[in-house]
């Protein structure tokens, strides 16, 4: 059942097996042979093989995840080489480092092509690097999964953002093959009166400065960035519980507020009792409806409703709605909104004909992963718009494939 | 790729020039565009305009003043040392049209990202009344380039140490007095940015403005550089920095331009969050805090 429910189709039995018989370094092998990042899989994979476990009719589920990062972190030897079949060696460009795009480039480099991958941030890793927080992947682990993907062959290119260092066109000829692996890293903004007040951050920008500040503490350690007392995380998806918890480590007092309810919110259960235990006040069925101004032009509080679920036309269908007068304002100085993001499809800036659907996510043909330009070809985020990293690393390799083909005509 | 600082200059007051070479970005930058440059590793990104570039060298100019943490160690960097990060060009480029007589204005240290502009619409075929101004005489800088560039150039300091006494607006009051304007671009704070289009609203005359909001990630992945522009939200790294005039709310982008100001609300922080000076108790706690998590 769970190697059905993966994504990347891991042997899920065979490894597990190989740990219990206390060979450590042959259930790394066995994961690796079909997921390139295993270490961060191990840690924060949404684990959908978990839900299809067996045991979990009669009890709990077996903790795959736990048991792959064991496998990753303790078994992980030096990666080696497999023997290359070249075709030519042909030339395929990968656009962004995520963990898509880097799974794409592992594959195709071992099918032996020459890949380069263009990143535009000053180093690799995608929304793994400046999104997920240092407690969730460390840095250190990622850094070494990404020299392991160097290892096969592939070269990275930072500071490199494609539609202004170069256009995609210019990319496009100077390569056989082209993937778009540029994720859906942009946030959504949120209508809500105030959010140009200062104190107001979205998500991104939060995480951002505090894992690029983190990340050598030593030298500086601080974020950039006014901070208040208590802060307020809009939001009930990851990037929500990530802020939260940054916040909870940067000794603030955090409320997480969203219009759900708490068994409704798109996390883990098991992040969600952390974020529990790391004492994160959880407002759910709230609705923010304005950010409260102070003389500064900082934030002074947060006006929210509450909500409830209502059957409002007696049909039986029961729908979150809001209580009237039931306005109360939340007493906080800093409001982080995490509501969503959107695909990052700028790459096709001036790049007319690469066709990009209403929502901003890449056109592609069915079945595959090809998009309007011929030889272009796109995965991860940046065409679902939003989904696990799972799923973003298969979409990379079944996109690894479809470059295979058509490169092979 | 090396980033080489090949030349450095100090052209005012606390103002340094630096050329770095980046071939990729010289080749294709336009006038209005920017770089978003991180001095070392697990720097702050911060965004600086491209005031000229060389082709053949495949360098590109950077002028800023020594205000905070990013610009100091940048200013600190030696000729042939490497600079950790620049990507670019960001931003969409100027819209440079042929207009007839344009009035270019700018202010302090913003004379270093009008410089461009003043060239691109000298090619396009303009005529161009330069307007820049200064707080003292020390403090101005450019101004051969700005008098090459420019058909005619008015100067005013606001100390009266050079030229005019007085603020840059004032002078532009005058020119908008005597000529037929066909379009007016402004870079500067936004009190001035704000007065200059209250005056060329008056006369309906074309006005195109180049915003500083502060930026983070510079290519549309943060959110922080935010403005208000014709009654909608828009990352300034992506469609602006340069935006009409007239659609924009400067009074919401005085509100962002404000948020960044740390002690302008947390005066009062404990210690570990006023940034620049971290002194050992800060790292400790940071430390604890990273140990805790
Ligand atoms: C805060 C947060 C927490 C998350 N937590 C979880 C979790 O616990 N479990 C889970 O399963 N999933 C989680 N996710 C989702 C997961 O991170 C994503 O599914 C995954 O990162 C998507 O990968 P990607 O490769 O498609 O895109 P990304 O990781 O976004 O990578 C895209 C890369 O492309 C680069 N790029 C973009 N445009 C260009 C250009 N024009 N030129 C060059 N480079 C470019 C970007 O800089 C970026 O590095 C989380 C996401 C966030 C934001
Ligand atoms: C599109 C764009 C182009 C720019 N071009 C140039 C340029 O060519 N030359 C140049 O000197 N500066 C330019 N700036 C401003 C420059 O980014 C800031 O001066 C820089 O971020 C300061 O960094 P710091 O770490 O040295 O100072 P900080 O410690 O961040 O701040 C020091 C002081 O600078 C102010 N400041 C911070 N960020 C900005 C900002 N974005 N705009 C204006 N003031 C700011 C702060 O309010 C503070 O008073 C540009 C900004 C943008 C958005
Ligand atoms: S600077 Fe990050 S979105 Fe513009």
């Amino acid at each position: 059942m769970c190697v059905r429910a993966c994504p990347l189709e891991i042997n899920i039995p065979g490894f597990i097996r190989s740990l219990r018989e206390g060979r450590v370094s042959d259930a790394y092998a066995i994961i690796r042979e079909k997921s390139c990042l295993p270490s961060i899989c191990g840690r924060i994979c949404s684990a959908p093989c978990e839900v299809a476990c067996v045991l979990n009719e009669e009890a709990a589920p077996i903790g795959i995840r736990a048991l792959e990062r064991y496998a990753a972190d303790f078994g992980k030897g030096k990666l080696a080489k497999k023997q290359r079949l070249l075709y030519g060696g042909k030339k395929v460009a990968v656009i962004g480092s995520g963990p898509a795009g880097l799974s794409a480039a592992a594959d195709l480099a071992q099918r032996g092509y020459q890949v380069t991958v263009y990143e535009a941030f000053d180093k690799p890793g995608g929304i793994l690097r400046y999104g997920i927080p240092e407690f969730r992947v460390p840095k250190k682990t990622l850094d070494h999964e990404i020299d392991q993907i160097k290892a096969l062959g592939v070269t990275i290119e930072t500071n490199f953002l494609i539609g202004h260092t170069a256009t995609l066109e210019e990319i496009r000829q100077k390569f056989s093959a082209v993937l778009l692996a540029t994720g859906a890293g942009i946030p959504k903004f949120m209508d809500l009166p105030g959010t140009s007040l200062g104190g107001v951050y979205y998500g991104e920008e939060f995480l951002m400065r505090v894992n690029r500040a983190k990340s050598t503490f030593f030298s500086r350690g601080v974020p950039k960035l006014p901070l208040g007392q208590k802060i307020a995380v809009i939001g009930s998806g990851n990037t929500a519980l990530d802020c939260a918890r940054t916040g909870v480590r940067l000794g603030r007092q955090v409320t997480l507020i969203f219009r759900r309810l708490e068994e409704d919110m798109y996390v883990a259960e098991e992040e969600r009792q952390y974020a529990k235990e790391e004492g994160i006040q959880f407002a759910s069925l709230v609705k923010p409806v304005e950010i409260l101004p102070d003389s500064n032009n900082f934030v002074r509080g947060l006006k929210c409703v509450r909500m409830d679920f209502a059957d409002r036309d007696g049909s039986g269908n029961w729908e979150v709605a809001e209580l009237p007068d039931s306005e109360f304002n939340l007493d906080v100085d800093t409001v982080v909104i995490a509501v969503g993001h959107n695909p990052n499809s700028l790459v096709g800036e001036g790049t007319p004909s690469l066709k990009i659907n209403d929502d901003g996510t890449m056109q592609v043909r069915d079945n595959d992963s090809m998009t309007s330009i011929p030889g272009v070809f796109s995965a991860g985020n940046v065409r679902t718009n939003a989904g696990p990293v799972v799923e973003a690393m298969a979409s990379g390799k079944k996109a690894a494939e479809d470059i295979d083909r058509y490169l092979r005509g | 790729m090396p980033f080489k600082i090949i030349n450095k200059l100090v052209l005012a007051d606390q103002v340094k020039r630096i050329d770095i070479i980046a071939p990729n970005i010289a080749r294709r930058i336009n006038p209005g565009q920017f770089v978003s440059v991180a001095p070392e590793e697990d720097d702050e990104h911060i965004p600086l305009t491209v005031t000229a570039y060389d082709l053949i060298k495949g360098s590109i100019m950077l002028i800023f003043p020594e205000v905070g943490h990013t610009t100091k160690k940048l200013g600190a960097m030696h000729i042939h040392e490497e600079i950790y990060s620049v990507l670019g060009p960001l931003g969409r480029s100027a819209r440079i049209g042929k207009e007839g007589l344009v009035v270019c204005i700018a202010t302090g240290i913003r004379i270093a990202q009008i410089l461009p502009i003043c060239r691109a619409f000298r090619d396009k075929g303009n005529r161009i009344i330069g307007v820049i101004g200064a707080k003292t005489k020390r403090s101005l800088m450019l101004e051969p380039q700005m008098r090459l560039a420019c058909d005619k150039l008015y100067i005013a300091t606001n100390d009266g140490s050079y030229e005019r006494r007085g603020q840059a607006t004032d002078i532009l009051g005058e020119v908008l007095e005597k000529n037929r304007i066909d379009c007016v671009y402004a870079i500067g704070s936004v009190e001035m940015m704000r007065a200059v289009c209250a005056m060329t609203g008056q006369k309906n005359i074309k006005t195109l403005v180049k915003l500083n909001p502060v930026m983070t990630d510079c290519m549309g992945m943060c959110g922080s550089c935010r403005v208000k522009v014709g009654g909608k939200m828009v990352l300034a790294c992506i469609e602006g920095p340069e935006f009409n005039g007239f659609d924009v709310d400067f009074d919401d982008l005085e509100i962002r331009m404000n948020a960044y100001e740390e002690n302008a609300q947390w005066g009062n922080l404990p210690s570990e969050h006023k940034t620049g000076n971290g002194g050992p108790k800060t790292l400790t706690k940071f430390l604890s805090g990273i140990l805790k998590g």
